[in-house]
């Protein structure tokens, strides 16, 4: 915004005369004070923003896991859900400040597209809102926990810090579809591995109760088991605690649970591999135009190749029906730990052409 | 007259097929694939000929048809499916009286050769296959990430020693002889590859393209005990199949009523769609592989104001490469200049070129910067790099001199360039001078002979500063360009595949459903079931059920009242 005024009032005052560009001289001054006005204002919005979300994140996931340990104490539903809309908006509200402020899109280095992550989270969980009518637990478990990991590096992170310029090899329209196409394609994948991730634990519990009662993991044990408990609780209003059908109505709700869990799994990894494709040819064909050649084996370049290898073997493994859910869980899993390795892992160590978003910058 | 589509049991590859849509007899059969057959259905070595008529729900042929339930056979209008039909297709099988004669006359050799090609492709085309290599491409692409590449032996033998081994076995020995400092283009690798784009193509070939042709066709269930039986079934009591069909209809389904019996599907895009991407990935690496061996690629950094004729830059990159006439044109660039920040920093380098062909004419002229690049003749410039090539100065009004800038550090788009200018005696071991720094086109620093700071200079002022008793005027900073050049046959093959694949995917992101209803007497039966959106596939069917109205009679007219029914 200040450009362009700065810009108009330099083509004008090249055809003035001497006095009058004195005069402009002044405006322009003044102009500057207010666009200098227009900018404080403008990232102290950034500040605020940054803050409310960042509080009422950590809020949403107190209450969650509260819920999750606890028996469910009502109203807190509704809470975590207003405070997850509310979020939503100022993480939005957040993105177009910084674009605003820094002219372009916000996508410049580690920071931004972290932003930009868990706004993607947070449009998934709201999705997952609002499909589910019956508030599923699933819909709480998945992003909550992805919450936590967003903000928490995002806290790591922040010191809320400059917009950066776009180098001139970022100068460029596909940038915006190259990077919002990743990102996306990162949330959804991290949601769905993290679900077929519960699907495992779910499954596998009872053997890993049974192999070792190490303490920390009969916690989580018997958290999720408490999850399903809520789940009955959720899905027939009637008194599920009687004794003589406790267990086997348990097995029969547990596999409801594990069912829903792997179709909400399956459409949204199939969602997130559809986004991550996308992001990897538009990539491949920007850094044609760009460079030379559309594939470099770079590193990023072929961990991401490695995430869209592993999710396709996932999808091929979901055709056997037999095991459907376990195997494609199995194969979904790492796909948790690389999509980290190809997003944050390759930045860190600073290699390749994707240099820019590494904290060791030039 | 519906021909027979038989249940494939045998190919582990195409799994999950909802195929047998046929009313009453749902034979199995047992039936290898034939790499000569099209379109048609297959049918098995013939002697393994068993009729089994077994009424076999849809919900069973989702669990491969293991256990089939008899039902109760309700005879429809249509003819039980000839046998008749495909027999022309039937090869390699003996004792059928109806086998082509041809091939049984083509000769020991050749059948041998037809019988080793269909279990090749059988091999190729099974699925665990398929992911175990899908498996081992991701786990060596990893490994070359973690290995450095292309580096000199001597790398690996400090890195990877043989006394104490990474991992305990893992030595420079399997570094080098397996290729793994080049892990992209050794051979392990690309036979990898080329094994995934095999088993593409099998896969492809043998389960996908028949796919096409029988998901197209569309079957009645005519008992409504199988309808009850699909993964979403509803009974609505007084209501009329046609209201059913017409509220499908509106919903976007294509719908199929044939007396009492209803069909329809919707999304059939996305069941064909995978096929799609199959074909695309294969496309994608045909473009590769073109590229691979037939392009050529160089890069040049030029003073500006010099010229370089592209047939020098260029090398090969693979046994394809064949120059083309193009080579022979010569650049000249005429400008090179450089965007700066109010920062101070590189926003965007430019530079300027004219193209001449060996006439001296020119035939093209252009402006390039990043992103930006200059299309000719098959040939592509990018614009990748800068640097400063020299100042020009004048000394105590002598001049113009050139002074060669050497780059001191080079750091992305942060660099630094410097040059001397000797003071006094030039041939002395320890001449002194003054420094010029430079970062960029904008402005160049001075140290005097001390090595002490003197003062800043932009080019374009020729603002005289006086070191050491000289007085030097900056005139111009003349920066290079660094550019790269390219051709590629087969980028256009590449892009196709890109956008196939992108469309591809997308489509296949839909997801296919299908509905059958029964009309049975008042009341209607509704069954259906979806390949991937099983969460709101009933929701939706709820909804739009919801809608059917209900008739009610009195007396002698019918009313209808829209209030929920089911």
């Amino acid at each position: 915004m200040v450009k362009l005024v700065d810009t108009l009032l330099l083509g004008s005052s090249a055809r003035a005369s001497r006095f009058e560009s004195e005069w402009r001289h002044g405006i322009f001054y003044s102009k500057r004070l207010l666009g200098h006005l227009i900018f404080m204002i403008f990232s102290t919005l950034e500040h605020i923003l940054t803050h409310i979300s960042f509080s009422v994140v950590s809020i949403v996931i107190s209450t969650h896991l509260i819920t999750l340990l606890v028996n469910e104490i009502l109203g807190f539903h509704d809470l975590s859900k207003n405070g997850m809309i509310i979020s939503f908006f100022c993480i939005t509200g957040l993105l177009i400040t910084r674009w605003i402020l820094s002219g372009h899109l916000p996508f410049s280095d580690l920071y931004e597209s972290f932003i930009f992550l868990s706004w993607g989270f947070s449009i998934f969980h709201i999705v997952f809102c609002f499909k589910k009518h019956k508030n599923d637990l699933s819909a709480i478990i998945a992003p909550s926990v992805i919450f936590t990991q967003g903000f928490a590096t995002l806290g790591v992170l922040t010191e809320i810090h400059q917009s950066a310029i776009l180098v001139p090899a970022l100068q460029s329209h596909w940038l915006m579809m190259h990077v919002s196409m990743m990102i996306f394609g990162y949330a959804a994948l991290l949601c769905g591995s993290l679900l077929s991730v519960g699907i495992l634990v779910i499954t596998f519990g009872e053997v890993i109760q049974i192999l070792g009662k190490r303490n920390n993991l009969y916690f989580l044990i018997e958290s999720f088991s408490f999850v399903e408990i809520q789940y009955m609780n959720r899905n027939e209003r009637n008194n599920v605690f009687q004794k003589t059908f406790f267990s086997s109505s348990r097995n029969y709700y547990r596999s409801q649970f594990i069912q829903q869990l792997d179709r909400w799994s399956y459409r949204i990894i199939s969602l997130g591999f559809l986004f991550l494709t996308i992001g990897i040819l538009s990539g491949a064909v920007w850094a044609n135009e760009a460079w030379g050649s559309y594939w470099n084996w770079d590193p990023k370049e072929t961990w991401a190749f490695i995430t869209w290898t592993i999710f396709a073997i996932y999808l091929h493994t979901r055709k056997n029906t037999k095991f459907e859910s376990v195997n494609s869980s199995i194969a979904a899993s790492p796909g948790f730990l690389i999509i980290w390795i190809c997003y944050l892992g390759i930045n860190l160590l600073g290699i390749g052409l994707h240099s820019y978003g590494s904290f060791t910058s030039n | 007259m519906k021909t027979l589509s038989p249940l494939n049991s045998s190919n582990p590859c195409l799994l999950k097929t909802h195929f047998l849509k046929v009313p009453i007899f749902n034979p199995i059969f047992k039936f290898k694939p034939l790499p000569h057959n099209t379109h048609h259905a297959r049918i098995a070595k013939v002697p393994s000929f068993t009729i089994n008529s077994k009424l076999k729900s849809s919900q069973d042929i989702n669990n491969k048809g293991k256990k089939s339930v008899s039902q109760k056979i309700v005879l429809s209008e249509t003819s039980p499916p000839p046998l008749a039909v495909d027999k022309d297709d039937i090869n390699g099988g003996s004792g059928n009286e109806s086998v082509p004669v041809s091939s049984k006359k083509k000769g020991g050799v050749s059948g041998l050769a037809k019988k080793l090609s269909k279990k090749v492709l059988q091999i190729l085309s099974n699925l665990s296959l398929a992911i175990g290599e899908m498996f081992t491409i991701a786990a060596l692409m990893a490994l070359g990430t973690v290995i450095e590449q292309g580096e000199a032996p001597d790398f690996y033998f400090k890195n990877y020693p043989e006394d104490h081994p990474v991992l305990g076995f893992f030595t420079w020995r399997w570094v080098l002889t397996l290729g793994f400092d080049h892990m992209f283009t050794s051979p392990v690798f690309i036979g990898m590859l080329a094994l995934l784009g095999a088993s593409l193509m099998a896969c492809t070939y043998t389960t996908q393209i028949p796919l096409v042709k029988v998901s197209r066709r569309w079957a009645f269930l005519h008992s409504a005990e199988t309808i009850r039986k699909q993964e979403f079934s509803d009974t609505l009591t007084r209501a009329s199949i046609e209201d059913v069909g017409t509220l499908l209809m509106g919903a976007g389904y294509e719908v199929f009523l044939k007396g009492p019996c209803l069909y329809a599907f919707q999304g059939l895009a996305g069941r064909l769609a995978p096929i799609g991407v199959h074909i695309s990935l294969l496309l994608i690496m045909v473009g590769g592989t073109l590229s691979a061996a037939g392009s050529f690629k160089g890069s040049v950094t030029v003073p500006q104001g010099l010229n370089f004729v592209v047939g020098d830059v260029l090398g090969p990159t693979g046994f394809l490469s064949t120059p083309t006439e193009a080579f022979n044109t010569e650049i000249h660039v005429n400008r090179f200049y450089m965007d700066y920040f109010e920062s101070g920093e590189v926003s965007q380098f430019h530079t300027d070129l004219s193209l001449l062909d060996m006439d001296g004419k020119e035939v093209m002229r252009k402006t390039i910067s990043v992103n930006d690049p200059l299309r000719y003749g098959g040939i592509t410039i990018y614009q990748t790099d800068w640097s400063i090539s020299a100042l020009q100065i004048l000394k105590d009004n002598e001049g113009p001199y050139n002074l060669a800038m050497a780059p001191l550090q080079i750091n992305g788009d942060k660099k630094l360039f410097g040059t001397f200018l000797p003071v006094g005696d030039i041939n002395s071991p320890d001449v002194k001078g003054i420094s010029m720094l430079a970062r960029d086109l904008q402005s160049i620093v001075l140290y005097d002979k001390e090595g002490k700071f003197a003062g800043v200079r932009r080019p374009n002022s020729k603002l005289p500063i006086n070191i050491d008793g000289s007085e030097i005027v900056i005139l111009d900073a003349i920066g290079s360009s660094g550019l790269d050049l390219k051709t590629d046959p087969g980028v256009p093959t590449v892009y196709a595949g890109f956008g196939a694949l992108m469309l591809t995917t997308c489509i296949s992101y839909l997801s296919h459903s299908q509905i059958w209803a029964i009309q049975d007497g008042t009341s209607v039966i509704i069954g259906g079931k979806t390949n991937r959106a099983k969460m709101e596939f009933p929701e939706e069917m709820n909804r739009l059920l919801d809608k059917v109205p209900e008739i009610v009679e009195s007396s002698s007219s019918q009313q209808v009242d829209t209030i929920t029914s089911g």
